[in-house]
């Protein structure tokens, strides 16, 4: 007997896709909550949520690919670098790490967990979709509930993070140690 | 720095609208800001001593 996901896979997606835009809506909140301003790395890591976002929002609104779901892998990886960067940027003894720690890990330490669960995710998911009932490529399909949720989900956080990125630095590159919204009196 | 930002929200607005190339185009444009500023963030020499 072989299993596979079959019609859940829009379902996995749409799930997968709601938990990177609750990770990408908690970290604004602590942002504007804790008056924390995200460094470029940070911002760096956002970005690459968001891209994976983008293979999730493919699956959801196409059908699953495997071009989609390596935009997922490589958004991973991306987001991945950034983040290890950060880690080992902070990893000397004695050094006090950026920004407050949430459950005992700095934010960047637990995007390098959630790149991996994602890239892991990722991996399980492909050797379970068939992909053999999703329409042609090009061919579009209506999410369900849950998949819309998901999108508005993910475009509003978007949104708020061009806006949220624009606001703190203008439209060039961000200091290194942020302490105030560039556009901001 | 709002630069990726902006693209991954057009790849997202164009997926969803149901334009599949011109997403795939938008990411792909995401992908390459994003290793411009990793270039320009993550080139310095870290604080670690062996």
């Amino acid at each position: 007997m072989k299993i596979t996901l079959g019609r859940t896979a829009p379902c996995v997606n749409s799930l997968a896709l709601l938990g990177v835009s609750g990770i990408l809506w908690f970290a604004f909140a602590w942002q504007l909550l804790l008056h924390e301003l995200p460094c470029p790395l940070c911002l760096l890591q956002r970005a690459g949520f968001a891209m994976v976002g983008i293979g999730l929002l493919l699956n959801i609104r196409f059908g699953s690919r495997p071009l989609h779901y390596g935009i997922v892998v490589v958004s991973a990886l991306a987001g991945m670098v950034s983040a290890a960067r950060q880690v080992l940027l902070h990893i000397a003894p004695g050094d006090p790490g950026f920004g407050s720690p949430f459950l005992g890990l700095h934010f960047y330490t637990w995007a390098l967990v959630a790149f991996f669960a994602l890239l892991l995710w990722s991996g399980l998911v492909l050797m379970l979709d068939d992909m053999g009932s999703a329409p042609a490529a090009g061919g579009k399909r209506a999410p369900g509930w849950l998949g819309k949720l998901a999108t508005v989900a993910f475009l509003s956080i978007l949104l708020i993070n061009v806006l949220s990125t624009t606001v703190e630095c203008g439209f060039g590159p961000c200091p290194d140690n942020p302490t105030g919204y560039q556009w901001l009196p | 720095m709002m630069l990726p930002f902006v693209t991954v929200l057009l790849s997202a607005w164009f997926a969803w609208r149901g334009h599949r190339c011109a997403s795939i185009g938008a990411w792909w444009l995401t992908l390459a800001t994003f290793i411009a500023w990793c270039f320009y963030h993550m080139t310095d020499p870290m604080n670690l001593s062996l």
